[in-house]
């Protein structure tokens, strides 16, 4: 059942996800704001991220299958190649069982506005990686 | 007179289901099982070396009248999260008295979930672990937790990647994707049993299972179980700021026209068109 044809994912995303968003974008600088778009039976949030030094462009997709399934983000700004970045540009951000809260995906307790926040970690761990060679935050486990 | 539903006539499924049909206050059953009968099936199943190739669920029904001939049986034919076929599955949840989940996947018991909430219907679901080392059983009333509750509590996860990729077996000390060895056939029908049991004692709206999760270990197994037939329960409460099931339980319900249109406008003010 999808995000965007059954009754369960249309109500989540009128009650839960695009209420998140519009308070994520509220008062925002209008090119750091999320912008949405319907891809087939995908919701594709673009938006721009500053952690530290430079700003990067970033996409959040939010598959048929969501929130059960995570939401997959990729970076669209060119990386260099780095630990926990996967095939794609795409963000190592949850992992199956792990023991840190923040790193096991959560569709009773999580948005796709957490998945933002998950983002801009990971590229202020990236600016770190960049400067000294050491990921700053330890493995999931 | 009860209509039992029930998703899932695999290996655990028929097992269940075959418990549940032998109690009179069933007369009501509808299965739903897309799946084929497969050679590999044989071992753990009911079900006959000649019946492969033909749809579990049309083999499940044979059972059941040969069973019970004066048990009603509906089957569907169809995958429970197909967008296409929801109408008969959801006439189906909206009759029924109690559900049985034994689907083995975590869209499908989301999905499940959120039809039970819709109609009220209190279920259970029976999961046994890879080896056939233990099992769980949940139960699920419509004014309690949910499925996102439990598995919220219980730390479950959906796999992040479903295209696990060879493991590399040069870097033995590498990453290792999970998998999954089947249970033998005793494993599944002690937590099929066990999955009844709870699935009967809901049919009486006022009985408490006494827990909401029950884990039972059949074997032991170093660092995770310590010793074969303990028993956890586990009750869990309903998370008030579960974001699968408040909305439900908020009673903030918009109908789905209304729905429609409010989605279209959230949708039209945050596009970039």
């Amino acid at each position: 059942m999808g995000l965007l044809d059954s009754e369960a994912g249309r109500r989540r995303l009128l009650t839960v996800e695009l209420p998140v968003i519009e308070q994520y974008n509220k008062d925002r600088d209008p090119e750091y704001r999320i912008v949405v778009q319907k891809v087939g039976t995908s919701l594709v949030l673009k938006y721009r991220l500053k952690p530290a030094h430079n700003v990067y462009q970033v996409e959040t997709r939010l598959l048929s299958s969501y929130p059960t399934v995570p939401p997959e983000t990729r970076v669209i700004t060119a990386l260099l190649h780095c630990p926990h970045l996967l095939e794609g540009q795409m963000l190592c951000l949850w992992r199956q069982g792990s023991s840190r809260i923040t790193s096991r995906w959560d569709p009773s307790r999580f948005t796709c506005i957490f998945a933002v926040q998950a983002a801009w970690r990971w590229l202020a761990c990236y600016e770190v990686w960049h400067s000294t060679g050491e990921w700053p935050l330890p493995e999931a486990k | 007179m009860a209509h039992l539903v029930q998703v899932g006539v695999g290996s655990g499924g028929i097992a269940v289901l075959d418990a549940l049909a032998r109690d009179e206050r069933i007369t009501r059953v509808t299965l739903i099982e897309p799946d084929i009968y497969k050679p590999h099936n044989v071992y753990r199943h009911l079900f006959s070396p000649a019946d492969v190739g033909q749809p579990k669920a049309e083999l499940a029904r044979r059972w059941l009248e040969q069973l019970r001939p004066a048990l009603t049986v509906e089957v569907l034919q169809v995958d429970l999260c197909d967008p296409a076929v929801q109408a008969p599955i959801e006439a189906a949840f909206a009759q029924a008295s109690v559900g049985v989940c034994a689907a083995d996947n975590e869209l499908a018991k989301f999905h499940f979930d959120s039809l039970a909430r819709k109609y009220g219907l209190s279920w259970t679901l029976g999961e046994v672990l890879s080896g056939g080392i233990g099992g769980w059983v949940h139960c699920f009333r419509p004014a309690g937790a949910c499925y996102g509750c439990v598995a919220s509590y219980l730390q479950r996860t959906m796999p992040t990647d479903e295209n696990q990729p060879t493991p590399d077996y040069s870097a033995p000390g590498g990453p290792v994707y999970e998998t999954t060895i089947p249970a033998s056939r005793a494993s599944i029908a002690a937590i099929a049993s066990l999955h009844a049991l709870s699935t009967l004692m809901l049919l009486d709206a006022a009985a408490d299972p006494g827990f909401t999760s029950l884990l039972f270990t059949l074997a032991r197994v170093p660092g995770m179980f310590e010793e074969p037939f303990r028993v956890h329960r586990f009750r869990i409460p309903r998370n008030l700021d579960c974001l699968i099931c408040k909305d439900h339980h908020a009673n903030r319900l918009v109908d789905a026209e209304k729905l429609d249109v409010a989605l279209d406008e959230a949708l039209g003010r945050l596009g970039d068109a």
